[in-house]
């Protein structure tokens, strides 16, 4: 059966971000040096030519883009400068949104007001809530080691619910749309028959890529891997810290610099900040393929992010220091960051990567070996 | 019969060719055995002997040791018979008194063991010296050159050789079978990949030949007849049949070169079925399309402006059913058509479904790369399955769907139109093959007319005096057409300005005495060199006109034909010198 070919889909990934796709001319140069494609993984080349001639369908059950990390050496070889890594890019914003089935991750990668504005109407919500529904307002009594008792000003166990209610409705959000995911590029196409022990074997797949991003450091570039992942487990750790175990995170006492909840902290801010600086630097430069392009949803993320570490760094420095007003002020603000920063970002944009990337690595991974197990069947029979 | 020489006196030089030669063929060996041949004087060997001090060492021997025969076993002869004809001519010998024996490309090239091929060396040596013996000093003639050319066809070849000509100050007879000049440049709107356009190419042109005097424009006319040969011709020009005045008669002009211009037509689509060319409405030609640009209108024939063009490559051309040539422009043609139709409706989708891209020569990457840029989608398909052409359902946005095989992506796909444009290829006119006798040229098995060399001569042919330019030889652009026809030009110009022209001297002669008038050589002549005497009832060869192929010699009954330089007696020579050894 015949595919409808849409030349005009190229119009609807120009919103994405496009980037010079309809100047390739299919040399496959990009796939030749990119140490991630291989016989049944043809990108960047085949789905850029899916992305041409506008073949939707084909292109909802790709998992291709997410094993790309954009390193960029396939940009720089480009014969045509049509900039293959960009267009990976692109693609996997364009399935992230394809995956979210409330239709909001479009928006937001489509739209910078619909992104902005939602960041500032969440922001402002957080704001209102702090200061209105406060009820013991700026506590300026120390506590005895002399720090500021931030637990009578925003008590942990009420943050604490507040946390888990934003934990469970990102969760929500993002699982419903990794099982999108898997029906788009898995469960949809009926020829492929994964066991249930594929998916139980192949399930180490998606441990270790979430908590390693090993494949990242076959990029000929093994920096971008290092920073990459001192970023990641930074912001990792910080999240499970905060909103995983707030009450042992958010407290009125003062530990000793090397006690484990101060160590683990400052390594956080430590990967963050380091991680931060290199990205924003790379950005602000543009000398690496990787940072030549940058789409409002890469700013906005590290953007959020650089004001969340900055401002929970004084939060911590106010409040060993026993500055009550100081601290209030920055709890509120830190706060009307990190919330829409993670209710935005995580199950809608840029970060929604941090689930897609390794639930795509563990797909693929079925699908190829369902796929092998096909040619060796079909090998088999052609040869009795 | 040529009288043998009391003594002939030979001269043999044999060549190492650096090692090409030398490796192979024992080349003292072979000196020695020469050197006790009859008749031979000196025997010398030498590096290059087609380098100067090798011509030298040949030159001082003819007039130190009162050489009268050459024999140099060397190279080919295509190679280098004209560097040492023109030795013996610097040393005041006739340089038809030379001989070469092809020890190189008929020896040492094709033989490894070195024993037999020194051997066969000897034999073509020997054969070569039996030969030489035998020849002649022969003269080449003269004959006057005619000034005043005649160009078959109008179009942009056919006036830019006019003008070069006229312009040098000498007379033209441009000869189109139209009502206006132009060809098929007149059917254009812009040309790839600069973007002139075709009408003003063509206006500047037409002005100036308007404008000469020295130009005759015969306008809905052909070359009816023609006769003589390089620097005399006589042709007759008539008014197409139904244009002529009661009283016309054709037109009768003296010559001394042609140039045919006669450009091509274009591929029948209707020949290619399942495109639908002729019963789906809305599938036109590439000149179709260039009708409706002209016009400023590009629409479907239900006067909608369309939101989907394909544009079908390589139609007619590239395929075993066809014409297995590339038609060379169309690519080209197609991007451009793609820019058309996107300023025309900036919201129409254009597919580009071609064989390969070939965007070659100046310019024409650029533009390819442009077309990309304004997303026209290419998609390629296989020579041997082509697109298939249907009528969409009435619930789809656009009146045709193309079914393809997509090469790079390796779907099966639909792609929507709403107009199909097939880029018709070039092919040779209906009336190639009468111009072809006419003017005594020979076309290839597409109908094109062959050049007398692809690489070196690619507007002269193998009939003295009649040049060919522009698409006639092949399919080609503007700029190729262009040049083409100035170098023709160029050509004309050169001998016209020497007043006259050198016939080789190798021709037949007819021994009118032994004549029957038997008639057989005139009809095999491949060149129309021969003419019959009916008052004396023999056959004449025009000296001018032939080749000295031999034809005609082989065929005499009454062995009346001499082939100089190849006579009987040179090669029967030649021969018993081959097998001297062997017999």
């Amino acid at each position: 059966m015949a595919i409808r070919v849409n030349p005009g889909f190229i119009d609807v990934l120009d919103k994405f971000g496009r980037e010079n796709i309809q100047l390739c001319y299919q040399c496959g140069d990009c796939s030749a040096v990119c140490p991630h494609a291989d016989e049944f993984y043809k990108f960047p080349r085949k789905p850029i030519r899916q992305l041409q001639m506008g073949l939707e369908k084909k292109i909802e059950t790709t998992l291709e883009p997410w094993l790309c990390y954009y390193c960029g050496d396939c940009s720089d070889l480009c014969p045509r400068n049509a900039d293959p890594g960009a267009t990976m890019m692109i693609l996997r914003r364009y399935l992230s949104s394809v995956y979210d089935w409330t239709g909001l991750s479009r928006k937001f990668y489509t739209s910078y007001k619909w992104e902005l504005g939602a960041i500032t109407i969440i922001g402002l919500m957080i704001t209102l809530l702090f200061s209105v529904f406060n009820p013991n307002g700026i506590v300026t009594s120390l506590t005895p080691e002399g720090g500021v008792k931030v637990n009578e000003m925003f008590p942990v166990e009420t943050v604490n619910t507040g946390a888990h209610i934003m934990l469970i409705t990102i969760a929500g959000f993002l699982i419903s749309n990794i099982i999108r995911m898997w029906y788009f590029t898995i469960l949809k196409d009926k020829t492929l028959k994964i066991s249930f022990s594929s998916y139980v074997i192949q399930f180490r797949q998606l441990i270790i890529h979430f908590a390693t991003q090993v494949r990242f450091s076959k990029c000929k570039d093994k920096k971008y891997w290092g920073f990459h992942w001192i970023l990641m487990s930074g912001y990792t750790l910080m999240f499970i810290l905060i909103v995983g175990n707030l009450k042992w995170f958010q407290t009125d006492k003062i530990y000793l610099w090397y006690h484990p909840q101060r160590l683990l902290g400052y390594y956080s801010t430590f990967g963050l900040l380091l991680g931060l600086v290199y990205f924003f630097y790379g950005r602000i430069k543009k000398a690496d393929q990787i940072f030549k392009l940058s789409h409002l949803s890469d700013w906005i993320f590290i953007v959020l992010l650089l004001f969340t570490t900055v401002s929970g760094i004084l939060l911590h420095i106010f409040r060993i220091e026993g500055m009550p007003v100081a601290t209030y002020y920055t709890y509120i603000i830190h706060m009307a960051v990190l919330v829409p920063m993670l209710c935005v970002e995580v199950p809608f944009s840029k970060w929604s990567h941090l689930a897609y990337r390794p639930f795509a690595i563990y797909f693929s991974e079925l699908k190829k070996s369902a796929l092998s197990i096909r040619n060796r069947e079909k090998l088999f029979l052609k040869h009795n | 019969m040529a009288e043998k020489l009391k003594s002939p006196k030979i001269g043999v030089y044999i060549c190492w060719c650096g090692t090409n030669i030398a490796r192979i063929v024992d080349v003292e060996a072979v000196t020695q055995y020469a050197s006790g041949l009859p008749n031979v004087v000196l025997v010398k060997t030498y590096k290059y002997m087609c380098s100067n001090p090798g011509q030298d060492m040949i030159v001082q021997d003819i007039k130190n040791h009162k050489l009268d025969r050459v024999v140099v076993a060397a190279c080919s002869p295509i190679m280098h018979e004209r560097t040492f004809r023109n030795a013996l001519r610097s040393a005041g010998l006739n340089q038809y008194l030379l001989e070469m024996a092809n020890i190189r490309e008929q020896c040492s090239w094709v033989h490894t063991d070195r024993a037999e091929a020194t051997e066969k060396a000897k034999a073509l040596v020997h054969a070569a010296i039996r030969r030489v013996e035998l020849h002649e000093p022969l003269e080449s003639m003269s004959v006057k050159m005619t000034p005043d050319v005649l160009i078959i066809g109008g179009g942009i070849a056919g006036m830019t050789a006019t003008l070069e000509i006229a312009d040098a100050g000498y007379p033209v007879h441009l000869v189109e079978k139209n009502s206006k000049l132009g060809g098929n440049l007149l059917r254009i709107d812009l040309t790839a990949p600069y973007l002139y356009s075709a009408r003003d190419l063509l206006t500047e042109r037409v002005t100036r030949i308007r404008d000469n005097k020295l130009i005759h424009v015969c306008l809905e006319s052909k070359v009816t007849d023609l006769s003589g040969y390089i620097g005399n011709f006589s042709a007759s020009i008539s008014r197409l049949n139904g244009k002529e005045a009661p009283n016309d008669k054709p037109l009768k002009v003296d010559i001394g070169n042609i140039i045919v211009c006669t450009g091509f037509k274009e591929f029948d689509a209707s020949r290619i079925v399942h495109y639908g060319y002729g019963k789906l409405p809305n599938v036109i030609t590439s000149f179709e399309l260039e009708k409706m640009i002209r016009s400023g209108n590009i629409e479907t024939k239900e006067g909608k402006a369309p939101k989907y063009v394909a544009i079908i490559h390589c139609v007619g051309s590239r395929s075993r059913e066809f014409h297995s040539y590339c038609s060379r422009v169309c690519c080209m043609t197609a991007l451009k058509y793609a820019h058309e139709i996107k300023s025309a409706h900036p919201a129409c989708y254009v597919s580009d479904i071609y064989i390969d891209m070939n965007a070659f020569g100046k310019g024409n990457e650029e533009f390819y790369r442009r077309s990309s840029e304004a997303k026209t989608l290419f998609l390629m398909y296989e020579k041997n399955d082509k697109p298939v052409i249907r009528k969409a359902s009435p619930k789809d946005d656009c009146g045709m769907l193309l079914e393809v095989n997509e090469k790079l992506s390796g779907e099966q796909i639909e792609i929507p139109a709403d107009l199909v444009v097939l880029m018709v290829g070039m092919e040779a006119c209906e009336d190639a093959h009468e111009i072809a006798r006419l003017v005594n040229i020979s076309q290839d098995k597409d109908g094109w007319f062959i050049e007398s060399h692809p690489k070196l001569e690619p507007v002269a042919t193998t009939t003295e005096g009649i040049f060919i330019a522009g698409t006639c030889v092949a399919p080609k652009d503007i700029p190729d057409s262009v040049a083409q026809a100035r170098a023709a030009a160029a050509r004309i110009l050169a001998r016209i300005a020497r007043g006259k022209i050198e016939v080789d001297a190798l021709f037949s002669e007819v021994k009118e005495d032994l004549c029957s008038g038997c008639r057989l050589c005139n009809q095999l002549c491949p060149y129309s060199a021969i003419e019959f005497n009916e008052e004396e009832k023999h056959s004449n060869i025009i000296s001018a006109l032939c080749k000295g192929c031999g034809v005609c010699v082989a065929a005499c009954p009454s062995s009346a034909i001499k082939g100089r330089h190849f006579t009987d007696q040179q090669i029967l020579a030649q021969i018993e010198g081959l097998f001297a050894e062997i017999l």
